[in-house]
C-alpha cells in the first residue's frame, strides 16, 4: 500500500500542507526542527488513532491555531490499497464546555463515514522507525506495552475494543479498591468488573502471545542478519496473570492471533484469571490497585542467554530494536498480504555502514518508504538517484530543486 | 467575583453555576436576567424552589419524587405490585409512563454505579430494593438502567446481590440506542425494548 496524498492542517509545525507522494522512496531533507519528525508521526497518527510520540493530543494542534480561535488539527490521507483507494481523516478539536472547562474532541472519518477508533484498524499499516526506539527495549515496561497494542491495533478492532473495555473496568476497579479500603463497603461490586477484566484481558493476552510467537519467526534471523550471524534473539513474553498451566493449556507456537480467542483454553484461562482476581482482592484493596492482568504484563529480549535490556550495550539494543521493526514489517506483510508504509527518522544516522546497507537494500521490498534525514550524503548517490528528494523548511515542503 | 456586583448577587450565580449544564457565564445571564425584568419572575420562581423543598419527598416504597407518600403510583392498586421496574432517575419514571403499555410499579435507584465519579451502592437505593425483594411482593425484578456502559454495570451488580432470590429478573431488551439515556427514549421503543425484556 501507499499514500497517495497527505493533507494536514494546524498540525504541529504545519499550518497547512497539501502534498502528493509516489509509491516509491521518498527522503526528506532538512534540518532538525522544521517538520520533518511531524509528517511521520501525522501519517502513524491517522494509522492507529493516537500519536506515537505524545499523549497530549492539545500538543498536536498548531501553536498559533489558538490564538486565532481555531483550535483544532485536521489530518487526512488518501490510502491506495492493492484493490481499492481510502480516505482516512482524523479532526482534533479543543472545546471548551459550558462550565469552562476545556475538553479534547476527536473524529475519525474512514470514506466520510465517521467511524470509532477501532475502526482503523487494517485501513493503513505503518511501521514507524524513530531514533528514540533504542530507549524501547531497555525503558519501562509501559512503552513495549504501548508499542504491542499500538502494533496490534493496526490490524485488529477486536483487540482495540477489548482494550477500551479492559481500561475501563480497570480504572474503575482500581477507584473502588481504594474507595473499599478508605471507608469500606459491600465487595459484591468487584463482581462485574472482574467479570469484564477476565472477559477483556484474557484477550489482550492472547493476542499479545500471538503476535509475540509470530515476530519471534522473523526477528531472529533478522537478528541474526544484522549481527554477521552470530546472535540470536528472542522475544519473551511474560503474562502478568500466569497461572502453571497444564500441558494441554500452553500456548501453541504456530496459533496465529485469530484463532486464539475461540480456542476452549481462552475459556479455561478466563475462569483462572478471574478466580486469581478474586484470591488476590484483599491485598489489592490494601494496596489499592489492580495486581494481576495484562497492563502488568513484560516483554523482554533475550540474546544469547542474556537480557538485551539489561545487559545490552546501547548499540545491542539498537540492533535488536531495528530486527523487531523489521520483524514487524514481516509480519504485516504476511497478515495483510500488502506491505506498509515504511517510516524512518534518522535511524541511519545510528547505524554502521554494513547495516545501514542491509536496511537500504530492503526498502527496494516495499512499495512506499518515507525516509527523514537531515544529512542527505548518509546515502550512496545511486540511491539517492532513485528517490523523490523533498526539501522540508518552517512547515512548507517543495520537491528538492 | 468583582466587586461592582453585590454579594447578594454573586451568591445567585454561584448557585446557578452548581446546576448541572450551567456555567459561570450563563450563572451571571440567568441572574442579571432575573435582576432585570420585573420582580415578579424571581419570586415566582422563588416559591416553587421553595414548594420544591417544602412539599416533595421520596415516595417510602419507589424514592420517587412525590408530594405523598406513598406515590400515586405506589398507592394505585390497579397497578401489578409484584412487577417491579428499576430505574436509576425519576424522569427515567416518565419515559416509561409515557409508554402507556407499563402496569407494574418502579424503583428509582437516584444514580448508577460509578466509581471513578465516587458512586457506589451505599449512595444508590438498592439496599432498599433488596428489602423490597425480600419482603416476597416482588415476583419479577426489570433493570431498566440506561443502556450506557454504567448502567450495565449497575445492573449486573443488583443481579449479584439478588442471586439465589426468589425472583425473576430481567433486563430491557436491546433496541435502545447504546450510549444513550433511558429518558430521551421514544415510547414505540422503549415499549418494543420492554416486551423483549429477557430474564438474566
Ligand atoms: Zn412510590
Amino acid at each position: 500500500m501507499y499514500i497517495q496524498s497527505l493533507s494536514l492542517r494546524q498540525f504541529r509545525i504545519f499550518n497547512r500542507l497539501e502534498l502528493e507522494l509516489a509509491p516509491t522512496t521518498v527522503l526528506l531533507l532538512g534540518a532538525n526542527a522544521q517538520g520533518k519528525t511531524s509528517l511521520l508521526e501525522a501519517i502513524a497518527y491517522l494509522a492507529v488513532g493516537r500519536s506515537p510520540l505524545t499523549h497530549i493530543e492539545q500538543h498536536l494542534i498548531h501553536w498559533d491555531a489558538e490564538t486565532q480561535g481555531l483550535p483544532f488539527a485536521h489530518l487526512e490521507a488518501e490510502v491506495v490499497r492493492h484493490t481499492h483507494r481510502e480516505q482516512i481523516a482524523l479532526a482534533v478539536e479543543r472545546k471548551t464546555l459550558s462550565n469552562g472547562q476545556a475538553r479534547l474532541q476527536k473524529r475519525i472519518t474512514i470514506n466520510r463515514q465517521k467511524v470509532k477508533r477501532s475502526a482503523l484498524a487494517g485501513h493503513l499499516n505503518v511501521v514507524l522507525f524513530l531514533p528514540e526506539d533504542v530507549g524501547l527495549i531497555g525503558g519501562p515496561p509501559g512503552l513495549r506495552r504501548r508499542h504491542l497494542d499500538d502494533l496490534l491495533a493496526q490490524v485488529y478492532p477486536a483487540y482495540i475494543e477489548a482494550a477500551n473495555r479492559y481500561q475501563t473496568a480497570l480504572s474503575r476497579r482500581n477507584a473502588l479498591l481504594r474507595h473499599l479500603r478508605e471507608r469500606g463497603g459491600d465487595r459484591r461490586q468487584l463482581e462485574p468488573l472482574e467479570m469484564e477484566l477476565a472477559e477483556t484481558g484474557v484477550t489482550l493476552s492472547l493476542y499479545r502471545q500471538g503476535v509475540i510467537n509470530a515476530l519471534n519467526l522473523y526477528a531472529d534471523p533478522l537478528h541474526r542478519d544484522l549481527t554477521g550471524g552470530q546472535a540470536w534473539l528472542k522475544l519473551h513474553y511474560l503474562p502478568s496473570f500466569n497461572p502453571r498451566r497444564p500441558p494441554e493449556m500452553a500456548y501453541q507456537p504456530a496459533l496465529m492471533p485469530e484463532d486464539v480467542p475461540t480456542t476452549s483454553a481462552a475459556a479455561t484461562l478466563r475462569v483462572a484469571y478471574r478466580k486469581a482476581l478474586v484470591q488476590h482482592r484483599s491485598q489489592a484493596i490494601e494496596r489499592g490497585m489492580t495486581l494481576l492482568g495484562p497492563h502488568r504484563d513484560e516483554l523482554r529480549f533475550i540474546s544469547q542467554e542474556r537480557d538485551v535490556g539489561i545487559f545490552g550495550s546501547r548499540g545491542q539494543q539498537r540492533t535488536a530494536v531495528l530486527a523487531l521493526r523489521l520483524a514487524e514489517l514481516r509480519w504485516l506483510e504476511q497478515v495483510t498480504g500488502e506491505s506498509p508504509v515504511l517510516l524512518l527518522d534518522e535511524v541511519l544516522a545510528e547505524l554502521d555502514r554494513a547495516r545501514r546497507g542491509y536496511l537500504l537494500s530492503l526498502l527496494g521490498d516495499v512499495e512506499q518508504a518515507i525516509l527523514a534525514t537531515t544529512d542527505a550524503e548518509m546515502f550512496p548517490p545511486e540511491f539517492r538517484r532513485r528517490t523523490h528528494i523533498l526539501e522540508v523548511n518552517g512547515g512548507i515542503i517543495l520537491p528538492s530543486t | 467575583m468583582n466587586a461592582a456586583v453585590p454579594p447578594s448577587v454573586t451568591e445567585l450565580i454561584e448557585a446557578f453555576s452548581q446546576l448541572p449544564g450551567i456555567g459561570p457565564k450563563t450563572a451571571s445571564r440567568l441572574a442579571f436576567h432575573l435582576l432585570r425584568g420585573q420582580s415578579e419572575l424571581a419570586l415566582r420562581l422563588a416559591d416553587a424552589l421553595h414548594g420544591l423543598v417544602e412539599r416533595t419527598q421520596f415516595c417510602s416504597i419507589c424514592y420517587n419524587v412525590t408530594e405523598n407518600d406513598p406515590c400515586p403510583i405506589c398507592a394505585d392498586e390497579t397497578r401489578d405490585h409484584s412487577l417491579v421496574c428499576v430505574v436509576e432517575e425519576p424522569l427515567d419514571v416518565l419515559a416509561m409512563e409515557r409508554t402507556e403499555r407499563y402496569r407494574g410499579v418502579y424503583h428509582v435507584l437516584h444514580g448508577a454505579l460509578s466509581p471513578l465519579k465516587g458512586v457506589f451502592a451505599e449512595n444508590l437505593r438498592i439496599a432498599e430494593l433488596e428489602a423490597r425483594v425480600r419482603s416476597g411482593e416482588v415476583r419479577e425484578i426489570i433493570l431498566a438502567t440506561n443502556p450506557t456502559s454504567e448502567g450495565d454495570y449497575t445492573a449486573a451488580y443488583i443481579l449479584q446481590r439478588l442471586k439465589g432470590r426468589e425472583v425473576r429478573i430481567t433486563r430491557l431488551g436491546r433496541g435502545l440506542p447504546m450510549g444513550g439515556d433511558l429518558e430521551y427514549a421514544d415510547a414505540v421503543t422503549l415499549t418494543r425494548a420492554l416486551e423483549a425484556r429477557q430474564e438474566l
